[in-house]
C-alpha cells in the first residue's frame, strides 16, 4: 500500500488531463479495481458461502422456532381445550355427585325419620303393653287378695256369727237341693 | 279260715254279708287279721265292707259337720241317701268338727258330698289366679 501511495504521488505533477483534475488515477484505479475484484472474488469464495449458510441455518431456526412457537400455541389452545372440556366434565360430575349427595341425604332423611317413627310407634307399644300388663298383674293381685280376704273374713264371721239352727237349715237346703 | 289267706273282697263279703244277717262277725274278723297278720289293713278292709253292704242295700254314711245335727237334719241327709244311692238301710256316723266352719260333709263308699263352708273357702281360695 505504501507502494501505490509513493507511486500516485510521484504522479500527480507530470499528468494534468482530465482525470488527473478530477483527481483519478488510472493505474490507481485499476489497482483498485484489481484489489476490489479480489476482495469480491475472495467475499464469494470464502465469505458469502459461510455468511449464506449461516443466514440459512439462522433462517432454519428462526422457522423451526416459529413453528415450535406455532406448535405451541397450538398444543396451547388444544390444552386450553382439553381443560376447558376437562373443568366442563368436571363441573358436572361435581354437579352430579351434588344431586347424588342431596338425594342420598334426603333418603337417609326419611329413612331416619321413618325409623324414627317405627321406634317411637313400637316404644309407644310396648309401653302400652307393658301397661296393659302390669294392669293385669294388679288385677291379678287385687283379685288374689281380695279372695284371701274374703276367705279369712269368712272363716272369723261364719266360726262365731252362725247359729246351730241357721246351720241345720243351711245343711237341710244344701242336701234338698242336692237331691 | 284262719290258715287261708283270702282277698280283701272275699273278706269284705263274708263279713257283710253276716252282718246283714244279724251275726256280729267283728271278734272273727279281728281274730283273722291278726292271725294271718294283717292287721295294717284294718282300715282298707273296714272300707271294703262297707262298699260290700253297699251294694247289699246297707249303706253307711260318715256325716261330718261343725255342730251337731238335729233330727230333722238327719233325717234329710237320711232320705237323701236313700234316694241317691237306692239304699234300703242308712246308718250314719255323725261327728262333729268345727273347722268346717258349717254345713256337711257325707262320705259314702267310694262318693263324697262336700257342702262345708270350709270346702267352699278352699274352692274359693284355690281359685287364685
Amino acid at each position: 500500500m505504501d507502494y501505490l501511495t509513493q507511486f500516485a504521488a510521484s504522479e500527480t505533477g507530470a499528468d494534468s488531463d482530465i482525470l488527473s483534475t478530477l483527481g483519478i488515477h488510472w493505474e490507481l484505479l485499476v489497482l483498485q479495481i484489481v484489489a476490489f475484484l479480489i476482495l469480491v472474488w475472495a467475499l464469494g469464495k470464502f465469505v458469502y458461502p459461510w455468511l449464506m449458510k449461516q443466514v440459512d441455518e439462522r433462517q432454519a431456526k428462526l422457522e423451526e422456532s416459529v413453528r415450535a412457537v406455532e406448535e405451541a400455541e397450538k398444543k396451547a389452545e388444544s390444552a386450553q381445550e382439553e381443560i376447558a372440556a376437562l373443568l366442563k366434565e368436571a363441573r358436572r360430575e361435581a354437579k352430579d355427585i351434588v344431586t347424588t349427595a342431596k338425594d342420598e341425604a334426603v333418603a337417609m332423611i326419611a329413612s331416619s325419620e321413618m325409623k324414627a317413627k317405627t321406634r317411637a310407634d313400637k316404644i309407644v307399644k310396648d309401653a302400652h303393653e307393658q301397661i296393659e300388663k302390669d294392669v293385669i298383674a294388679a288385677r291379678k293381685t287385687l283379685r288374689n287378695d281380695t279372695i284371701e280376704l274374703v276367705a279369712l273374713a269368712t272363716e272369723k264371721v261364719v266360726g262365731k256369727a252362725v247359729s246351730a239352727d241357721i246351720d241345720n237349715k243351711i245343711i237341710t237346703t244344701a242336701v234338698k237341693e242336692q237331691a | 279260715m284262719a290258715s287261708i289267706r283270702l282277698s280283701r273282697r272275699k273278706i269284705a263279703a263274708y263279713i257283710a254279708d253276716e252282718l246283714i244277717a244279724g251275726r256280729n262277725a267283728t271278734r272273727q274278723l279281728a281274730a283273722y287279721l291278726v292271725e294271718t297278720k294283717r292287721t295294717r289293713e284294718v282300715i282298707l278292709v273296714v272300707r271294703d265292707i262297707e262298699s260290700a253292704l253297699a251294694e247289699r242295700g246297707v249303706l253307711v254314711a260318715d256325716v261330718a259337720a261343725s255342730r251337731d245335727l238335729t233330727p230333722e237334719a238327719k233325717q234329710t241327709i237320711a232320705d237323701f241317701l236313700r234316694q241317691t244311692t237306692g239304699a234300703q238301710d242308712v246308718h250314719m256316723r255323725p261327728h262333729v268338727d268345727s273347722d268346717l266352719l258349717g254345713g256337711v260333709r257325707i262320705d259314702t263308699p267310694g262318693q263324697r258330698l262336700d257342702q262345708t263352708v270350709r270346702h267352699r273357702l278352699n274352692q274359693l281360695t284355690a281359685s287364685k289366679i
